[in-house]
């Protein structure tokens, strides 16, 4: 008879219960599994490589430090995906309050990225499109790119009703379709 | 493949956009993450052992600066003078209560705020496999 295979990958939960009992390893493995999703959540709704960076840092440090007030049961994903999505926004309302820089959402209606989606590559294109999103769009499309149809989890870090997600979803596909589209006819 | 065709069908743009590689982070930043929070270093003293080098360090002072002064009696006589204002103190107990009450004050905010598990690193890349 084959032995028993049992699946050596911890979960999330027992990760954050590990490091809570003083296992640093634990939150090391949190990390490895998460650094990439969250510094590409950053970087979308930055775009800024060292201010991504920066955010990436702080909102795991802040996880560490609040891995107390992590409720057992709850995603991890979707908490480390929560804070980064706050520590990306307090970055955007600093962005506005001393430079005198309007957020991404407005700036969008400039011609900027839109023109941008001039690409040779469909994956160069399809990033440059969600670029060109505004910002509200832009980041549930990133946590739909993160999380898939979980939209819950996605509400849930937004801190969005679920319909408001699916609205700003629908609608943002239906944006991506046509800047896609327009790409398509620009290079014809 | 055709971009336009493709994400003519919700699917494809579905499938487009799943399929679509996480941003590559910036060399180092795991590690930078790691030694700020699980593989931060000790600190080479605990806040204990500084407070009582620090409360020893200050009773040294002060008593070179009363030797210096008076000598060996005005010492003896400012301890007797300090233990003798202590034992009143104590012996009130609205004072003693007052002292109890910071020090479980003290205690419960340590719980909150004190320190974070501290330890070694390793390195491995996933982005979303990891869920």
């Amino acid at each position: 008879m084959p032995p028993i295979q049992v699946s050596a990958e911890p979960q999330d939960g027992d990760l954050v219960a590990m490091t809570l009992r003083g296992d640093p390893e634990a939150f090391a493995t949190l990390v490895e599994r998460y650094d990439r999703a969250v510094y590409h959540l950053a970087y979308r709704t930055l775009h800024d490589v060292e201010e991504a960076r920066d955010a990436t840092q702080e909102a795991f440090f802040k996880a560490f430090r609040g891995l107390r007030t992590f409720r057992p049961g709850s995603k991890f994903s979707t908490w480390i995906f929560a804070i980064t999505y706050h520590a990306c926004c307090d970055r955007l309302n600093r962005r506005k309050r001393y430079a005198n820089e309007e957020f991404p959402e407005q700036a969008d209606t400039a011609p900027g990225p839109e023109q941008q989606v001039i690409a040779f590559d469909d994956r160069v294109r399809l990033r440059a499109a969600i670029d060109a999103l505004p910002e509200k769009y832009r980041t549930v499309i990133t946590l739909y790119h993160l999380q898939g149809r979980q939209y819950e989890e996605i509400a849930s870090v937004l801190g969005l009703p679920m319909g408001t997600v699916k609205t700003h979803l629908f609608r943002a596909k239906e944006q991506l379709r046509r800047l896609l589209g327009e790409t398509e006819v620009r290079e014809t | 493949m055709s971009m336009h065709g493709d994400h003519d069908w919700p699917d494809e743009l579905d499938r487009a956009l799943l399929a679509l590689p996480l941003e590559e982070p910036p060399a180092g930043l795991r590690t930078s993450i790691l030694m700020a929070t699980a593989y931060r270093p000790a600190p080479a003293f605990s806040f204990w052992e500084v407070t009582s080098v620090g409360v020893l360090g200050a009773v040294g002072v002060w008593l070179l600066v009363l030797l210096a002064l008076g000598g060996g009696q005005l010492f003896l006589h400012t301890l007797a003078t300090i233990g003798a204002w202590a034992m009143q103190a104590l012996s009130n107990w609205t004072v003693v209560v007052w002292l109890a009450a910071g020090g479980a004050t003290a205690l419960w905010l340590t719980l909150f705020t004190g320190s974070q598990p501290i330890a070694l690193a390793a390195n491995r890349s996933t982005g979303r496999d990891g869920r």
